[in-house]
């Protein structure tokens, strides 16, 4: 696939400064694909960043966007091109969001009505009714919400490549979890090339595909995708970025759904005493999941409860511990321990029981995983010189 | 959409509208608000009357204080500030504007120098210089207090684009706005709130300095309270101080509500 962003040898001397701000970085960003680039303050992200829309202008080295030298092009016009997303929003305070929303549609002289219908479609996109905040002003929003608008205004004119720089970095963490949430989903949609900065790691492997590491030297350490980089760190200062949680972290990035779920004994909760506890037996569990006519889980009753002389529908515990096939197993696990059980009960989009997660689930998964990054890393590593070789070639 | 070239005035017109003007006086607290300083005239301009009618006027003191006169003298003195406003504006603004500009940065602190000393130098002696160089009448009268009143709205020109968030500019550059765009549509409407403050202290400065106008022939209400002063006459002194204190308040009361209605919504 041809690369969207080619990064050649850039590189970034603020005047007056002995270092370097980004040292010799070369990049690849494929079409549709988040990176992140993701390191310690200072390491010269935001300015990889602007450069690629030449807010900060290169020292040396090439930008290639979609096969286009935009080294030398008008900048104006470059960054039409490309949507914008800051850590401070920079709405506009004294224009409607509407009008924020417009600016790049207005820069590139759309007509009046297109605006409108663009405009409304994109605060539906980021889930504000536009009949509500279509004429607010951005002081009567919440930070939340400017954001959603700041992330709307950078899409208004479709551009294909968006560059965030730590966009929900100044939101409460409840709410940034719920937009990055929202911008994952959206971006299933839309399918942009985004390349987005972060100081944050456990961001990064959330919102990467491909993640940058910048080290204290202005250098790119590692850049690969966040399994790689969990599991075969390309040196010490990765490994240490990445923290001692890695292991752990790695369960963001198996969704339930890819996983062998376990088993459970259930019933329907009509089922006849004796044949429930004949089950029991036969699976040498100490709960019965008890489901409903849709096979939706209702109810764990034990061997004792099923004894009981007031048996009835309602005896046992009820179930708490559920996740949709599309969480992740970190959700899954939260879950398991929260349950009475030890078990996440795994269900459809309707409900309906499709399996368990329990610790050997998890403990497989990672195993899976691990072996499973190995190989990948190593056939990458393999064809590696073959695919440097083609491209010098070209 | 024309990206360039949009104007300043425009911008901050298309910020006010009239419900916002309909607001200064829809509930009784802000309509008090509004209509106190002219309230306030009005009684000043009623006792003065009334204190007119019971004094005995010297036949000089008459001919001061007629209608046609008084008149006059309150026309001119208002003319003459209205323009001086609008020279300071035509200058301090503009001036102001390109001294922010990266390339004029190192010049600024020159202008802000050359426009202290213009209100340093106490004005008579500005008119006085004026006067000679130029000769007696309006023209140097409006020149000199013109370069008295530069100061404040010059300053808040700067102060009003240089306080405009980096952020929100840089938002505005990396969405693909040319500088002319950012200035005329973000830095400026973002700056009117402080440069028409500005506005308002120079024309306050305006109104009463003016009145020196008197000395070098430029007329005024300045001219009242000056032969009351040679005449010893109580009666012409104060019309004198009544009047200006007057127009300097409602002058003040125009500019105040100019300052709202022209405030962008939003901020
Ligand atoms: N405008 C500037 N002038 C001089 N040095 C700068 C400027 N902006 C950033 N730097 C320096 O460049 C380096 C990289 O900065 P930056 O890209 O902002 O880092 P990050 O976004 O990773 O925290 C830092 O050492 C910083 O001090
Ligand atoms: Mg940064």
């Amino acid at each position: 696939m041809d690369a969207m962003i080619r990064l050649d040898a850039l590189t970034k001397r603020y005047p007056g400064q002995e270092e370097l701000a980004v040292d010799n970085v070369d990049m690849e960003i494929l079409p549709g694909e988040i990176v992140v680039l993701v390191g310690p303050s200072g390491c010269g992200k935001t300015t990889t960043l602007k450069m690629i829309n030449r807010i900060i202008e290169p020292t040396s080295g090439r930008i290639i966007l979609e096969g286009e030298d935009v080294t030398d092009v008008n900048p104006d016009r470059l960054r039409r091109r490309i949507g914008y997303v800051i850590q401070q929003v920079g709405l506009f305070p004294h224009q409607t969001i509407a009008s924020n929303v417009a600016t790049v549609p207005k820069l590139l002289g759309w007509g009046k009505e297109r605006i409108t219908a663009r405009v409304d479609e994109l605060l539906e996109m980021v889930s504000l009714e536009p009949r509500i905040y279509r004429d607010r002003y951005p002081k009567e929003l919440s930070g939340g919400q400017r954001q959603r608008v700041g992330v709307a205004r950078a899409m208004a004119a479709d551009p294909p490549v968006m560059l965030m720089d730590e966009p929900f970095g100044a939101i409460d963490p409840i709410t940034r979890d719920r937009l990055q949430n929202e911008f994952l989903r959206l971006q299933e949609e839309i399918q942009k090339t985004i390349v987005f900065v972060t100081h944050d790691i456990d961001e990064a492997i959330k919102m990467g595909d491909r993640i940058a590491i910048f080290g204290d030297n202005h250098r790119i350490q590692q850049f690969a995708t966040p399994e790689a980089i969990l599991s075969q760190p390309a040196n010490e200062f990765v490994d240490d970025f990445t923290g001692t949680g890695a292991s752990l972290k790695r369960l963001n990035l198996v969704r339930v759904r890819d996983v062998d779920l376990g088993e459970w004994p259930t019933a329907i909760s009509s089922v006849r005493r004796e044949d429930a506890l004949a089950q029991l037996d036969e699976v040498d569990q100490a709960f019965l999941l008890l489901v409903d006519s849709n096979r939706r889980p209702v109810r764990w009753v034990s061997r004792r409860d099923l004894s009981r002389a007031d048996w009835n529908q309602h005896v046992g515990l009820p179930v708490r511990a559920q996740v949709p096939l599309n969480a992740t197993l970190s959700d899954a696990l939260d879950e398991m321990l929260t349950s009475s059980v030890g078990v996440a009960i795994v269900v459809d989009d309707g409900g309906a029981y499709r399996g368990i997660v329990d610790i050997d689930t998890v403990m497989t998964a990672v195993n899976t995983l691990r072996a499973e990054t190995r190989e990948r890393v190593a056939v990458a590593a393999w064809h590696a010189p073959a695919g440097a070789v083609e491209e010098g070639g070209a | 959409m024309a990206v360039t070239g949009a104007d300043p005035r425009l911008a901050a017109e298309q910020a006010g509208s009239p419900s916002r003007l309909r607001a200064l006086v829809s509930d009784p607290a802000k309509a008090w608000n509004t209509f106190a300083i002219p309230l306030i005239v009005l009684i000043a301009l009623a006792a003065l009357y009334q204190y007119l009618g019971g004094v005995e006027l010297t036949s000089r003191e008459a001919a001061r204080l007629n209608q046609p006169e008084l008149i006059l003298r309150a026309r001119q003195h208002v003319v003459l500030s209205v323009q001086i406003a609008a020279w300071v504006i035509a200058i301090a603004v503009p001036l102001g504007i390109m001294l922010t500009r990266p390339w004029a940065k190192r010049l600024t602190p020159i202008f802000v120098g050359i426009a202290n000393a213009g209100q340093a130098i106490p004005s008579i002696g500005l008119l006085t210089i004026l006067a000679i160089a130029i000769g007696v009448g309006q023209r140097g009268a409006v020149i000199g207090v013109t370069a008295y009143c530069i100061l404040p709205v010059l300053r808040n020109t700067l102060v009003g684009i240089q306080q405009v968030d980096d952020s929100i500019i840089e938002a505005g550059r990396g969405m693909g706005m040319t500088r002319q765009a950012v200035l005329w549509r973000i830095e400026m409407p973002l700056a009117v709130p402080i440069v028409l403050a500005g506005v308002r202290t120079a024309l306050i400065l305006a109104v009463g300095t003016i009145t020196l106008g008197a000395l070098v022939g430029a007329g005024t209400l300045g001219v009242i309270i000056n032969s009351g002063v040679v005449g010893f006459s109580n009666p012409v002194l104060i019309t004198g101080a009544v009047l200006t204190a007057s127009v300097a308040l409602l002058i003040d009361w125009v500019a105040g509500i100019a300052e709202t209605v022209l405030r962008p919504k939003g901020l």
